[in-house]
This record gives structure tokens, sequence and C-alpha cells, in this order.
């Protein structure tokens, strides 16, 4: 058995205990087992596989035993690169999640500010701006297909014919329909963050007599800036990695300029039976969203050492 | 993305699992399947879904009754739920004992090499080859010694046409060829009604149109590994097919977003005189609609657009071979019990009553000649006879969805009202190399 000898944290406040090193050893570091175990199983081990496919030419003819693929090193790579519509898919990924990301920005927060005051009804109203959020994504994406259907009700409103759901207009409509899904994220973390701003910096606030603006600008918004950066980054990559919207909203094939990364990927496996190069095309998107996450991480500092 | 990561991560690990788990085999030539249980996935029927858990119980009273085995049903709602069944049991090796698969994807199933195929001995535990229609085997593999798809049911593409309106037009009856249909779709437009009822936007019915015009005018898409989708005839039929909606203004504009359930619900409303590439299913929402004993069937033209008569080189195909085929897969440990199964369920009298209550046709050769005399089946039992396999090539699905993008692709220009052929000879030409690289990687 393990025995116990780190110091009570009584005793650590006025000693600074054992060298590092010892304190280290001394560690119950097994207890980590069970996470480590998960971590292994649900993350390194699939992650693992991922990249081994992505280095097989494995397709409808070698899929019944895929450890006999035949190894093609990059060759899955390049050609995601030079040979598919990968570079327009992230490019239309990139821009329509960088659109609605910046979009819910001030439809989120203004929809938390207009909560924070005490209100007749404001808990329904609360909840009720969770709807787009709670709702499955294929149901949310059913309903506006249907809406914006040639003859749907869209199209009655407006009077005219607007094609939807293919050409130039279906980005827009990818656009409006993920904010629409996605901005009352955006809305949770503001109110939250709100809710943390302590009841004296606004009394501070009132007595030096700020006015509304002000009192946003100077007082509320640097408070905010932590929250609100992370919240970006969250919907930035939901929007990323948003696969039943498109999918369900314009169908496979994908029209041109909706051709999102998660769909495409999902052509090339799952259509194309081209398993190795989606696997490619994945991997590539892994470390395209890594490069917002890490910076998600330097924001939340979870790689910055205790003090 | 991740989730596709996800799946196909969490098959390869059943995989690797499932290959240490072959459990001896236990040989049942008397057929002894107390005890036992048959997976079956079969694709969920939305028309009849009531009947449809009845008939699962049937058959599972029946089989149980034969063998003492149980048989289990689990039912897949699209073709690409269907896939991604198929995939992770062909990767994990475990999973339905039979599969039901549509006709146009047997290829491809043939080309994982995961199912099993029939030697003559197999045959002879179902009853043998002679029990079922000659075509209905076109498309059990890529020739008569390698077949692993028994035929179960067919439904052969015909065209719904209204009576009413075609009778008021003084036309006596639908054209045998697709420029005669165009003359006539015009004459029948008028108003809120159109001539034809296309789905634009469905993700199967397109390539339907541009292969039977295609293969009509001499040109079967695919021959020896070589695609010819860049062939004049191609460009012809998506010119034609295209044109009706941009050009011939014969189909409603909002066809654009249609998936074929939609062309039915507006043929079904008397909005439109054709439905061209449906099946006899649609009976079903057609006898229940505005249009009820109003309609009729008939086959579809076989004569290609811009000719008279079908050149010598073309087949008169009105169909693909369509329907379903069971799949025995290689991993199941009840292989004997398995074709028991297939083989009550291709029997004359289960086939009889599976197109009572479904309306599909039986691929039985007894049970089709019984229904060769009703008049109304008479043009769907043409068609039946008169279809043609598509390709059978690993690759075929590709193809398949490289004929669909053009059409997805070519929609939104179509409201301008005309057709740009640079454009769609561009569009093509992408297609043409899609198929054509997958072709090359076929086996």
């Amino acid at each position: 058995m393990a025995i116990e000898t780190v110091a009570p944290p009584a005793a650590r406040d006025s000693n600074p205990g054992p060298p590092p090193r010892r304190r280290n050893r001394n560690r119950p570091l097994w207890m980590l087992a069970p996470g480590g175990i998960l971590l292994v199983l649900v993350i390194l081990v699939p992650l693992g596989v991922a990249l081994t496919v992505s280095l097989l030419d494995l397709d409808q003819y070698t899929l019944r035993e895929w450890t006999g693929a035949p190894f093609i090193a990059f060759d899955n790579y390049v050609e995601a690169v030079t040979d598919t519509a990968l570079p327009h898919a992230i490019w239309v990924s990139v821009g329509y999640s960088a659109l609605v990301t910046v979009a819910t920005l001030p439809v989120g927060l203004a929809a938390a500010l207009a909560t924070q005051q005490r209100f007749k009804g404001r808990a329904l109203v609360r909840s009720a701006f969770l709807i787009p959020y709670v709702l499955p994504a294929f149901v949310v994406g059913t309903v506006w297909r249907t809406i914006l259907m040639p003859a749907g009700p869209a199209n009655s409103v407006l009077g005219e014919q607007h094609l939807w759901l293919n050409g130039p207009n279906s980005y827009w409509t990818l656009v409006v329909v993920q904010l629409w899904t996605s901005w009352p994220l955006l809305y949770l973390l503001a109110a939250s963050g709100l809710q943390s701003i302590s009841e004296e910096v606004h009394e501070a606030a009132a007595l030096d007599g700020a006015a509304w603006w002000a009192k946003l600008r100077y007082v509320i918004f640097p408070h905010l800036r932590g929250v609100l950066a992370l919240a970006l980054i969250i919907a930035f990559l939901h929007n990323l990695n948003s696969f039943t919207l498109p999918y369900v909203l314009f169908g496979v094939p994908a029209p041109h300029d909706v051709e999102v990364l998660p769909v495409l990927t999902y052509v090339e496996s799952f259509q194309n039976f081209r398993f190795g190069l989606s696997a490619a095309m994945a991997v590539l998107s892994l470390v395209l969203v890594a490069i917002p996450l890490s910076v998600y991480l330097r924001a939340v500092r979870l790689n910055q050492h205790e003090n | 993305m991740r989730r596709i990561i996800a799946i196909v991560t969490t098959s390869l690990l059943l995989a690797a699992c499932g290959n240490s788990g072959d459990s001896p085999k236990t040989e049942e030539t008397g057929l002894n399947g107390a005890g036992k249980t048959l997976n079956v996935l079969v694709q969920a029927n939305t028309i009849y879904p009531d009947q449809q858990r009845a008939w699962f119980t049937e058959i599972n009273d029946k089989f149980k009754a034969q063998t003492g085995a149980e048989v289990k049903f689990e039912t897949f709602a699209s073709p690409n739920d269907e896939l991604t069944k198929i995939q992770t049991s062909v990767l994990s090796g475990q999973g339905p004992d039979i599969y039901s698969l549509g006709t146009t994807f047997t290829p491809t199933a043939y080309a994982t090499g995961a199912f099993l195929e029939l030697k003559d001995d197999d045959w002879k535990k179902l009853g043998g080859k002679d029990a079922f229609l000659p075509a209905t085997l076109g498309i059990s593999g890529p020739d008569a010694e390698h077949q692993v798809g028994i035929p179960f049911t067919s439904r052969p593409f015909v065209m719904a046409y209204n009576t009413d309106l075609l009778k008021a037009a003084g036309i006596d009856k639908p054209a045998d060829s697709w420029d005669g249909l165009l003359e006539q779709a015009k004459k029948l437009t008028s108003g809120g009604t159109y001539g034809l009822a296309v789905a634009y936007a469905d993700g199967f019915d397109p390539w339907k149109f541009i292969w039977a015009m295609s293969v009509q005018a001499g040109n079967p898409l695919v021959k020896d590994k070589k695609a010819s989708l860049s062939d004049p005839s191609t460009l012809k039929a998506y010119q034609t097919y295209l044109g009706w909606l941009a050009t011939d203004k014969v189909v409603n504009p909002a066809a654009v977003g249609w998936k074929n359930a939609q062309a039915i619900a507006d043929f079904g409303a008397g909005k439109a005189a054709f439905l061209p590439m449906v099946s006899a299913t649609s009976k079903v929402t057609l006898d229940k609609s505005a249009v009820a004993g109003k309609y009729a069937y008939a086959i579809m033209p076989t004569i290609p657009p811009g000719q008279t008569s079908k050149p010598g080189n073309g087949v008169g195909a009105t169909s693909i071979l369509s329907g379903d085929n069971l799949v025995v897969a290689k991993y199941t440990k009840n292989k004997d019990l398995a074709l028991a199964l297939v083989k009550l369920l291709t029997s004359p009298e289960q086939q009889e009553s599976y197109y009572k209550t479904f309306g599909e046709l039986p691929t039985n050769a007894t049970a089709a000649k019984k229904l060769q005399s009703d008049p109304a089946l008479a043009p769907i039992i043409d068609s039946a006879s008169k279809a043609s396999g598509t390709p059978f090539n690993g690759a075929w699905s590709q193809v398949q969805l490289a004929l669909v993008n053009v059409v997805v692709q070519s929609i939104p220009a179509l409201k301008d009202g005309k057709l740009d052929e640079a454009k769609l000879k561009a569009l093509i030409a992408d297609g043409q190399k899609a198929a054509q690289d997958a072709l090359d990687k076929s086996k």
C-alpha cells in the first residue's frame, strides 16, 4: 500500500515542503490510471488507428482485411491536397465558420445583456433563447430545409423564386441556419460571465456616474473578455465540425458552394469507400482544428504550471 | 468529422477483437436451429410499417416451426445507413447473417469479398437457380459462376400517367421515344399543370435517367473498366433531362428541390401528366391521392433523345434491373440456416404474399408466372423483362455519385432558362475523371 506522506495544507503554508523531486515521487500518481486508461482507449488508440489508416490504400476492395491493405505512405495526403475538393472545402468551412462565429457575438451578447436585469417572464425568455441550441441538428436541418424549399414558406413570404438549397445562395443559407442554431452558446457563456461580475463593480460605476455605454465599454466588456474569447473559439470549432446540419440541409453530393469539410470526408468514406483518403482528410482537418484549439488552451491557461 | 473518425476507429477496434473470437463451427446439416438466432438486415418499409412488423413476426414463426431457430430483423432507414452497417460488419466480422441489398449496390458488396459466393451446392439448398426468373439474376454477380446476390424482390421502373389529362389533350398513349414524350409533355403543360414530374434533387433518380438514355443510345457508361461519360450520347442525355426544366419548361420550376416522394405527391395532386421513374410501390400513395383511378402505368421510352428509332447498338432498356438481392455474410456461423431462411423467403408462397402485402414483384419464377395474367401489372412485368443490369463493377457506386453530381451542380443555372453547353461539358468531364479514377482502382 502507498503510504501517505504528503504534508497537510496547513503545514505546507508555513513550510515550503520537500524539494520538487521527492514530492513528485510520493504523489499517488497511480490514481490517474482510470483517467489515463480512458484517455488512451478513447482518444489515443482511435487517433493512432486513424493515422494508420490514412497511410493505407484502404477501400472497398481491401476493407475486409484492412490490416493487409497496401501501405502507401503519404500518397493519400498528397492526393487529398492536390486532387480532391479538399482545399475548396477547407476554404468554405473556415470561411463560413468564421462568419457565423463573428455574427454570433453581437447576437449572443445582446441577448445576455437583455436578460441580465430582472423582469417579469425573464426565466421564460431565457429558456426560449436556448431552444435553437437544444434542438437536435437533424431536426433543425429538416425544418429549415422544408422552409427553404423552392415552393416553401420562405419563397411564398418573399413572393419571389429564390433557390436557397443550391447555388450561391446556399452558402448564406448555411451561414444563417448555423447562426440560428449556434448563437445561444455564446449567449449562455456571456450570461454566465455577466453574472460573475460582482455587484460592487456595478455600484462603483453607478457612483461614478457612468453612462450605459461607458459602463458597457469600460466596466463590463473588460470583465467579459476572457469568457467571450473562449466562447468564440468553442463556437468556431463547433461550426467547423458541424456535419449533420449541412448534410441534412443540402444532401449528398453537396452543392459546390456548401461542400464543407465534414461532408466531404463523409462522402469519401461512405459513398466513395476511400477510407484511407478520407482518414487523411480527417487528420488534415484535425491539424486545422488544432490551430484555434491551441489558442483556446492558451486562453484557458491549461498548459500553465500551477504556482 | 470526429464522429466519422470515431465510427471508423471503433469498427477497427471491433475488428481487432472480432477476429480472435472465431468459435468452433457447429455443423447443422440436419438443420436443428434450436437456440440459434439469425439476424437479418432489411430496409425499413416506410409505406407499410405495420405490415412489415407483422411480416417479421410471421417469418420468425414460420422459420421457427421449420428449423427451431429464431429470426431477428433489423432495419435501416436509408441506403447510407445500410452502407455504414455493412462497413462496420465487414470490418468487424460480425453482424447480420443476411443482408437485403439494393441491386445497384450488389457490385460494391461483391467487391468487398465479405459475402458468400454461391456454389452449385448452395444454389441447390436454395431450391436451384431455375426457381428464379432468369432476368433477375442479371445483377447477382459478375458472371454466372460468381454470384453472391439471391434475387428477393423486383421493382422495375415505369412511368405513371394521368389518363384524364392525356385524354383531354387527345393523346391516346404515352410516346415510346424521349423526343415524343417531350412533345406530349409540351402539349400537356398549361396553367398550373406540367407535362412531367421529375425529382431533380433526389440522390438517386437523376443517374437512372442518364443511364437509361445513354444505354439506349448504345453507350453502357462503363465497359471493361473504361468510363464513357464524355460520350456525346451522355451529353445529349443531360441536355434532355435538364432541358425539360430549363428550356422546354415542361416541369414545375420547384422540382429543382424535389426528392422522389415530392414528385409522386405532385403527380398525385393532379398537377403533372407524366411521372417517369417510379416503381409499383408508388401505387399505394397514388391510390390514396386525387388521381386515384385516373392514372395508369406504362413503360418509359426506349428510343434515345434525338432519334426516331432505336440505334443498332442501343439497348432497349426500360429500367435498370431494380429490386433487392439477399446476400449471406461470409462470417456467418449459421450458413445452412441462413440459406434455409433465404429459401423460405424466396419460396412461391412467400413471394406471392410479399407481393400482395408490399406491392413488390416476385423473383420466384412460379410466383411471377401467376401474376402475369393481371392486366394492371402488365406494363410493370413488361418493364421487368426489358430491364437491363447496370455495369457490374465495384466502382459503380462511385460512378453513380459522379453522374448525380453533374445534375446537382447544374441546378443553380437552370433558372436562367438556357443550358450552357460548355459548363455542362466541364461538369461531365469532372464526372468522367472521377468515374475513371474509381474504375482504375477497381479489382
